[in-house]
């Protein structure tokens, strides 16, 4: 192991300290230089976590290409010493194009607290893409507070509409119900509540008859969350709406969920004809086992 | 001289041969200051070895794939909407199968052995935490260490051409990699968790039809590389570890 650590020094020191594999003009033998710097990286992993450090931060400094310093951010991330988060802090700071949002993506990697608070500021600094990479790294660290600070601080709809996006992959419905009371309902924070399976917030919104255009998303989101008790308000708001339009989410709401066995049950109570052609229509669409039957009993004349 | 790293592994019944196996069989029999150093790495062993994980039973399992289809459907449903700044589909496709995965994986933790302990889905979702005061059981570094392997292989393997095989392929990785996301966030492992989760979106891009060979070899290096990064230091801390024992 001892021998194995000196040899991977001994080529990093190799290749850091000679440029002339870069130089080269032959474009395969460059090729070949820049995989083995790459391999180098790679097994530099082994090495203890001190010694690793100087040298992944002259790799950073250097005369490389991009993919290699992409890499050796890489490496920079996986080495648990606070001097390490630091580079890729300062990176992320200062470094350019692809490069800095590659250390951005490091630091969310990295998890470290005071790292990530400094995203903060790179945010607010930032373009679009850097906004992106730094709500990324927020998902990428589980960070949800920081997600809901930059929701909550919004400045447009944009902004706003791709951190609660966020939140609800990160499944962070109290962030989500905090956004509600501050903010109001939108439609991108139903499709979060239905990302992040909130199926209250849900529940309130669907059966909530002031807002038809939010009730109808509140009841297709509960479709995605999906589960008994989904099923059961679905059969409840369907048998206890008037509106076509409601009774036509709920309808899809449990296409959505799968929930054949309730068409089913809607099918065999209803008394109108119209209704029965649409709830048959949308068993076939959802390829139910029963709807043959219910063909078979139609056609038998006993429906 | 038989080492700690070879007792591991033959407390473990793995990475040894036949023939190595029973020479640390013999050299127990033989040796008593061996057999009492082998006995004191077993109880420390013992005292990390998580409970036994059961296998799901198959209406819960049922439930979980049926999440999973849910969210294709919905997918295929939801009406496209455009100028979104995020690739939020694909965030959804991916939020569905965590919850899904996220149940999966509760199960071995929270059911019993003889599975007389049900709670609900909900409570196996929301219990996804990490307990800081737990170590990392060594079956979860070995476990994630042969699925890094094996998604390393096949990620090297893998087609530059746009397909429905690679696509199938790297969504089959995807979903593996938040099985272990979630597993890593319960065992204790929080920079193991982020790092995979750091994966996903370049299996994303990567699972994506309409992105150039080229684009998809450069994706395919950078994932080969980080896998191999994260391997060699799971490697290197398992020996570590051996060696303080």
């Amino acid at each position: 192991m001892q021998v194995c650590t000196k040899l991977i020094f001994s080529l990093l020191v190799l290749m850091l300290v000679s440029t002339s594999f870069a130089q080269s003009d032959d474009a395969s033998s460059a090729d070949e230089s820049e995989q083995l710097k790459i391999a180098a990286l790679e097994a530099l992993m082994s090495s203890p976590p001190d010694r690793a450090l100087p040298l992944v931060t002259k790799v950073l400094a250097g005369d490389h290409s991009d993919e290699v310093k992409t890499r050796a951010l890489f490496v920079l991330s996986q080495i648990d010493l606070p001097e390490a988060q630091n580079v890729l802090l300062e990176t992320a700071r200062n470094g350019s194009g692809d490069l800095r949002l590659e250390a951005i993506r490091m630091v969310g990697i990295g998890g470290n607290e005071e790292a990530l608070a400094g995203l903060t500021a790179i945010y607010a600094g930032g373009d679009s893409d850097v906004k992106e990479s730094v709500l990324h790294a927020y998902l990428i660290a589980d960070d949800s507070n920081s997600v809901y600070e930059i929701a909550a601080n919004a400045t447009n709809d944009e902004e706003f509409e791709t951190a609660v996006g966020i939140l609800g992959v990160m499944g962070a419905s109290e962030e989500l119900r905090k956004l509600r009371d501050r903010e109001g309902v939108s439609e991108s924070l139903i499709h979060a509540y239905a990302m992040s399976g909130d199926f209250e917030s849900l529940q309130a919104l669907a059966t909530d008859a002031s807002n038809p255009e939010r009730q109808m998303q509140a009841i297709q989101g509960l479709g995605i969350v999906g589960g008994d008790e989904v099923n059961a308000a679905l059969l409840e708001i369907y048998r206890g709406s008037d509106s076509a339009d409601v009774k036509d989410a709920a309808l899809h709401g449990m296409m959505v969920a799968d929930y054949d066995d309730g068409v089913l049950e809607l099918f065999r109570a209803s008394q109108d004809a119209g209704e029965k052609r649409e709830l048959l229509r949308m068993l076939v669409m959802m390829d139910s086992d029963a709807a043959l039957e219910i063909i078979d009993e139609t056609l038998s004349g006993n429906q | 001289m038989i080492n700690e790293e070879t007792l591991t592994l033959y407390y473990y019944d793995d990475g040894l041969s036949a023939g190595e196996r029973r020479a640390v069989a013999i050299a127990l029999g033989d040796d008593a200051e061996l057999a009492a150093r082998y006995a004191a790495l077993c109880r420390q062993l013992e005292q990390w070895r998580e409970p036994d994980a059961t296998k799901a039973p198959s209406h819960v399992v049922q439930r979980w794939h049926d999440s999973i289809d849910r969210a294709a459907r919905a997918e295929r449903v939801e009406p496209k909407k455009s100028g979104g700044p995020v690739h939020f589909m694909s965030f959804f496709w991916g939020a569905a199968i965590t919850a899904a995965l996220a149940i999966g994986v509760g199960i071995g933790v929270y059911f019993s052995a003889d599975g007389s302990f049900d709670p609900p889905v909900d409570d196996l979702r929301v219990s996804v935490s990490a307990d800081e005061s737990m170590s990392i059981p060594a079956s979860f570094t070995r476990g994630l260490q042969v699925y890094l392997q094996d998604s390393q292989s096949e990620i090297v393997g893998l087609s530059l051409d746009a397909g429905a095989d690679r696509s199938l392929l790297v969504m089959q990785i995807i979903e593996q990699n938040r099985l272990f996301e979630r597993t890593a966030t319960m065992n204790n492992s929080p920079e193991l968790a982020r790092v995979l989760r750091a994966f996903e979106p370049i299996l994303m891009r990567l699972a994506s039809e309409d992105i150039s060979p080229e684009d998809a070899a450069a994706l395919r290096a950078q994932l080969a590389f980080e896998l191999n990064v994260v391997l060699t230091k799971l490697a290197r801390d398992t020996s570590y570890e051996a060696q303080t024992i």
